[in-house]
């Protein structure tokens, strides 16, 4: 009937769940358990675990072997990122290169590009940044003012992005910009380039959150040469590009699992013999929480099957999102007689960390649109 | 949807377009029969939709019956298909053939004496007086009993519930021949779980029918010079609708295929997560549709009436909810995510 809000049945084939066991056996071995477990795939971030993860080859694993992956199915890379956010894994420093970056590469990428970069990332000792926010230039992406000129060999950088995450740890940044002035088609005339953020001319400096961290930041490009070789596929086309990375960005589990903390801490919390309505509240969530699920691993079918389901990713964020504000709102009003300090700082956390999950990968406004689309609306 | 379900979705489509008019739904919920369209569903063998072949069935997989159902309420049939299925379910799964003629089911409180004395009532069983047949669970010294009776021997209170439906109370005081029950197996808690599954399929395909009326009503209602979809605050709250039909329609899909292997957790979570749409859709499609919407001569309240019903028969979400609580609850909780992976 409509685009996008058929999310048939697909099972997680046995393979993949052998893979499960190995991750929890690889994660009950390599986390830290001084750590309080924190689900939103940006609240952590480690080099020395996301390379542990690359030895075991769980990063682009979906990849072709002659960059070093390993040929799985997106079933398999499913299970993994679940299991990794499950477990509150701090997996921030690998998260966008092996969900979009990569993939980017080998669809748009020149043979070069994926000869130099993947075989890196997929051993945990590459990280990129995205690229495409800007100080005056949130949802409406297309009015990006950052611009690069042509010059010999390569090209000329100036403007900023801004909302970055780990840009100051992270090696790369894949930056959206301008090469031709705006026209009357607003989406023409932009390319992606890949910005070393070492180079001496960019300049990074962390913005505080409101809970006091500093994973974002602004990054400024100052006259910063791009070689010609750093062009991801053809100037010009950045636009269907970036379009093209949010199947990946916008489906996957870390759109409903931001809050999965806060629902283990309750669930220790309360007992079987608990009263009725404490028992409802976890219900109705862990309800939500698998109907999720299923839908995710619907789109991982999808994805398996070679569709870029843009539509049905919108809606699983948007609904993930509304469910990932939705818990911490509802556990804290379960009225626990005396919670463990651990169960009050997982909420907390989850809490101050919630604003972010309808903002970040699309905004919630943005992404109704995009379903509002599916349905032929606009 | 598969080929076979393709194929039953056609002839579904085709035959209620034809036999299911808004008048049929009116003279319904006013007490008219709507035989012809019974009768056209049950020539069609659609009504016994992947119920055995040997015991009476059209054949195929139950998956099946729960997509008819959803298909089915996509129409706002007033007709017992819920019901019919839910008893030919139960017979067949003890190897009896399906009867002749309309069954109901009777969710209630039964006995069965040791002289085979049965009597009880049931408060609100659907379509009762139109019904041939009505199945029920009678119990005996903890033991079940599965019991079917002609709904001649009842004494029926007619009622509806607030979409008209019937919802008629039954009782019964009466001996039974050895032919009319069967022993042997706890079924009462299957039969009501069965029965809150049909829910959920019947929620699930009227939700995608409102979504499809307001869609459709949004492109056409023109105000300030063009048509309301065009406003983003109409695309925004139809979205958020989209996006929890969306999750409804996966959630009946999993109770369909995994039908055979139904457990209780499996049928709390559809009931609960699809009676929660429920609330948020309704709202949004009424608000869409504006004071015309509101009208009895809309169709839209056919379905909105029927979601508001459905969400309250076998369990309202709360019930559920409780039940899936106590199930990811406690000393269970380093398990939770283990319980979550098993739920495929």
């Amino acid at each position: 009937m409509f685009q996008g809000l058929t999310f048939e049945p697909f099972a997680l084939p046995p393979e993949a769940e052998a893979l499960r066991s190995e991750v929890r056996e690889f994660l009950a071995d390599s986390l830290d358990a001084s750590v309080l477990p924190n689900s939103d795939f940006n609240a952590g971030d480690s080099a020395e675990f996301s390379r542990a993860l690359g030895k075991k080859g769980w990063i682009g694993i979906t990849w072709p072997k002659i960059y070093g992956g390993l040929e799985k199915s997106f079933f398999e890379r499913y299970v993994i990122t679940e299991e990794l956010l499950a477990a509150g894994a701090p997996v921030g420093c690998h998260w966008i290169a092996d969900r979009q970056t990569g993939p980017l590469f080998l669809k748009f990428g020149t043979e070069k590009q994926r000869q130099e970069f993947l075989p890196q990332i997929i051993r945990g000792e590459c990280f990129f940044s995205i690229g495409m926010s800007e100080p005056d230039t949130g949802s409406d992406l297309a009015s990006i003012k950052s611009t690069a000129m042509k010059t010999e060999g390569g090209w000329v950088l100036n403007g900023s992005k801004i909302w970055t995450s780990y840009a100051h740890t992270n090696h790369y940044m894949v930056a959206l910009v301008r090469t031709e002035p705006a026209s009357e088609n607003r989406h023409a005339g932009m390319s992606q380039f890949i910005v070393d953020l070492g180079n001496e001319n960019v300049s990074v400096t962390g913005i505080k959150n409101l809970s006091g961290e500093e994973d974002f930041n602004q990054v400024f490009f100052d006259d910063v040469f791009i070689p010609d070789d750093m062009v991801v596929g053809k100037p010009g086309n950045g636009w269907e590009q970036v379009i093209s990375e949010l199947g990946y960005e916008r489906s996957g589990p870390e759109r409903f699992l931001s809050a999965f903390r806060v629902l283990v801490e309750f669930s220790r919390e309360i007992s079987e013999d608990a009263d009725a309505y404490q028992l409802a509240l976890l219900g109705r969530l862990m309800a939500h929480l698998v109907t999720l699920r299923r839908m995710s691993i619907s789109v991982a079918g999808m994805l398996e099957q070679g569709d870029m389901p843009i539509t049905e990713a919108a809606l699983i964020k948007d609904l993930g999102n509304t469910y990932e504000r939705l818990v911490p709102e509802v556990v804290r009003l379960a009225n626990l007689k005396n919670p463990s300090s651990r169960f009050i700082d997982t909420l907390n956390q989850c809490i101050l960390h919630a604003p972010s999950f309808t903002l970040r990968g699309g905004t919630r406004e943005i992404l109704k649109g995009v379903i509002a689309r599916g349905l032929g609306l606009r | 949807m598969n080929e076979q379900q393709r194929l039953i979705k056609e002839s579904l489509d085709r035959l209620l377009s034809d036999l299911c008019s808004k008048t049929t739904i009116d003279k319904a919920e006013k007490g008219e029969f709507p035989g012809e369209l019974w009768h056209a569903l049950a020539d069609t063998g659609l009504v016994l939709a992947g119920l055995p072949e040997d015991l009476g069935g059209a054949g195929g997989d139950l998956a099946d019956s729960l997509f008819v159902v959803r298909e089915a309420a996509k129409f706002a049939a007033p007709v017992p298909l819920a019901e019919h299925f839910l008893a030919a379910v139960l017979w067949s799964g003890r190897g009896e053939t399906v009867r002749e003629g309309i069954m109901t089911f009777a969710e209630g409180d039964f006995r069965l004496s040791d002289n085979d004395q049965l009597s009880g009532t049931a408060p609100a069983v659907a379509f009762g007086r139109w019904s041939d047949t009505v199945t029920l669970i009678a119990t005996r010294n903890n033991e079940d009993f599965l019991c079917g009776v002609p709904i001649s021997e009842f004494r029926v209170e007619e009622a509806n519930n607030i979409a008209g439906e019937p919802r008629d109370a039954l009782s019964i005081n009466l001996v039974l021949n050895k032919s009319q029950y069967l022993g042997g197996e706890p079924i009462k808690r299957k039969a009501y779980l069965i029965g809150a599954a049909t829910r959920v399929a019947l929620m699930a395909g009227a939700l995608e029918s409102i979504l499809e009326m307001s869609v459709v009503y949004s492109t056409e209602r023109v105000q300030f010079g063009k048509p309301i979809a065009k406003f983003q605050a109409i695309q925004q709250q139809l979205a958020t609708m989209a996006g929890e039909v969306a999750a409804s329609l996966r959630a009946a899909q999993s109770l369909e295929t995994k039908f055979e292997s139904m457990t209780e957790l499996e049928v709390a979570i559809g009931k609960s997560r699809v009676g929660e749409a429920v609330g948020i859709c309704t709202d949004i499609a009424h608000q869409v549709h504006g004071a015309m919407g509101y009208t009895m001569e809309h169709s839209l309240n056919q379905r909105t009436r029927r979601l508001w019903a459905w969400r309250e028969e076998y369990g309202s979400e709360q019930e559920w909810e409780i039940a899936i609580g106590q199930f990811f609850s406690g000393n269970a909780s380093e398990k939770l995510w283990d319980q979550v992976t098993f739920l495929n």
